[in-house]
């Protein structure tokens, strides 16, 4: 019992060393200094957006900054998510790293968690970044509806992450990145794919986009920027329900990556 | 070192020859055609939801903000005086286009609507009521809707539809007591000065954007100075009663004036020469031949179309 207790413990230390080394090295990266754009950005919009807006400037920064928040979070998952692997091959330190006692399962969760990770430090500072804008320009009543919706984008960017890191285990890291863009597109595109599925005639095709819409995760349920804008929350089940979609699928999306890279021969 | 120096030399050097070569472009490019700038909209909000990943609310913000840069450009470039009560000269065709790609895309967007019940009766009000009632459609929880319908039904002298409106708005949780008092009024003396003014006051009160507070200040202004006009026309009857002739400036009867009482305590501007001044500081007009008094819209600021 004790020896199973330590091995776990064990374990849980190599993921958590992993996930920072990933994260150091995405700061050593520069991935962070997105922000900086981001945060020139917000600072441009609060300043000189008054006179265009006619007394809308705070909904213009909430859509403008949760949108950035989101496309930028989008590029970062993608890029830097499909080259954690890769690099590691490339570089052949994956074979310094699986000389160590170090499972293929600990690395992937362990670099998965790192750039989760990343992303968090990312979304809170614009999160930040997009209150601090709102108060500049009096709309404060704003601050406490943003934050809800921050986390959607946060539990999204980790399911693109998840998708970015599968198909890098796999795959080239360009086509990588191209097969994670798609399913970002297509994952916000989910409810058209659904209505397709009902309006189409043939049962086949039904059957074809209906799986489609289940398999591929459904980033629409993430989506709540446009109401936010108009000083809405989202409600507590939908966030609930979205933490629980998002923790299932990445469990999927994570489960599938170690299980193909457990198979993968390096040489 | 000398060759970072040559290097810095041509980086700014090109970038001088780039703003001037940009300046020059452009003085020299010819004008596009107006329908060629007001070329119909690529997209239709409608049609794009749920294809933007989620930044709805973001393409509605560009719509709006194009909205207000359309109408204001037109205004600018126009080579005539600009009507805020009538905006078809400057054939603001896309002005609804715009709004509509923008509540399409946001329907909870309520500014959008607000601005557009108010500037649209100046280009098509047919297409302000449809607006505007698309707006209740996507809130209905919103009185304040109701009342600029109301307000789109009472420009155009349409009271009993006006009451109507603001009856309907009375039974929305919440709604001020004026949309009551407004469904009186409306049904009792819809075309009358008071009426005006309690309409534009709310208006003023509640505006949070700067032009249409403007607006409501311009006309609130206005119906002071027919108030004005009207102890200025009675002065010149009585003047031509008792002299048999019109009088040669305004000036002459400044005695007859400083005993009238203007409602709301209002009093009567003069400048340093004794001109008598409208409500924004222009000085009124004497129209000899009819023996009448007339606003100078040349100089005023007031807005043109009368109320009555």
């Amino acid at each position: 019992m004790n020896q199973e207790n330590s091995v776990r413990i064990s374990i849980s230390n190599t993921i958590r060393s992993i996930a920072l080394n990933t994260f150091r090295e995405a700061v050593r990266d520069r991935v962070l200094y997105n922000l900086v754009v981001f945060v020139l950005l917000i600072t441009a919009c609060a300043i000189f957006l008054g006179d265009l807006t006619a007394g809308q400037e705070p909904r213009v920064i909430v859509n403008l900054g949760l949108s950035a928040m989101l496309i930028f979070g989008a590029f970062i998952s993608i890029f830097v998510g499909v080259s954690l692997v890769s690099k590691e091959i490339e570089k052949r330190t994956v074979f310094a790293i699986f000389a160590k006692p170090i499972g293929r399962g600990e690395f992937i969760v362990g670099k998965y968690l790192g750039l989760c990770l990343t992303l968090l430090i990312n979304v809170l500072v614009m999160g930040i970044g997009v209150s601090l804008a709102l108060w500049y320009v009096e709309g404060g009543a704003l601050v406490g509806s943003i934050w809800g919706t921050i986390v959607l984008i946060f539990l999204q960017l980790t399911i693109l992450t998840a998708v970015a890191i599968l198909f890098s285990s796999f795959s080239s890291p360009a086509l990588s990145a191209l097969l994670a863009f798609f399913v970002f597109v297509i994952g916000n595109f989910s409810a058209s794919l659904k209505d397709l599925a009902t309006h189409l005639g043939s049962s086949g095709a039904k059957i074809f986009f209906g799986i489609i819409y289940y398999l591929l995760p459904n980033l629409a349920h993430f989506s709540f920027i446009t109401n936010a804008a108009n000083n809405e929350t989202p409600p507590a089940a939908m966030l609930g329900g979205a933490f629980l979609y998002a923790v299932v699928y990445n469990i999927i999306l994570i489960s599938l990556t170690v299980l193909i890279f457990s198979r993968r021969n390096f040489k | 070192m000398k060759q970072t120096i040559i290097c810095i030399a041509l980086i700014v050097g090109g970038f001088a020859a780039v703003f001037g070569l940009s300046n020059y472009l452009e003085a020299n490019k010819p004008p596009l055609p107006d329908n060629y700038v007001d070329g119909d909209l690529a997209f239709q909000g409608k049609k794009m939801r749920g294809f933007v990943f989620g930044a709805e609310g973001l393409l509605a913000d560009l719509y709006w903000m194009q909205a207000l840069q359309y109408i204001g450009t037109k205004a600018l470039n126009s080579k005539t005086k600009v009507d805020i009560e009538n905006l078809k000269p400057l054939n603001p065709r896309l002005l609804y286009p715009y709004l509509d790609n923008a509540t399409d895309l946001d329907p909870k967007f309520t500014a959008v609507y607000f601005y557009g019940s108010i500037v649209l009766p100046a280009v098509d009000s047919e297409q302000a009521i449809k607006f505007t009632e698309k707006g209740i459609r996507d809130n209905p929880e919103n009185w304040l809707l109701y009342q600029h319908l109301g307000y789109i039904y009472w420009k155009l002298g349409d009271y009993q539809k006006a009451a109507e409106v603001y009856e309907q708005g009375t039974k929305i949780s919440g709604a001020a007591p004026f949309l009551k008092l407004m469904a009186g009024k409306m049904r009792s003396d819809g075309g009358s000065r008071d009426t005006s003014r309690l309409l534009y006051r709310q208006m003023y009160e509640e505006a949070k954007d700067e032009a249409l507070k403007n607006n409501a200040l311009r006309w609130l202004l206005k119906l002071d100075a027919d108030d004005e006009m009207d102890a200025i026309r009675h002065a010149l009857e009585n003047f031509k009663k008792q002299n048999n002739r019109c009088v040669n400036s305004l000036t002459e009867i400044l005695p007859q004036l400083r005993s009238v009482k203007l409602p709301n305590n209002n009093q009567f501007r003069l400048d340093k020469s004794n001109n008598l001044l409208d409500t924004t500081n222009a000085p009124y007009l004497l129209d000899k031949e009819n023996c009448d008094v007339k606003i100078d819209y040349d100089r005023s600021q007031l807005p043109k179309v009368l109320t009555k």
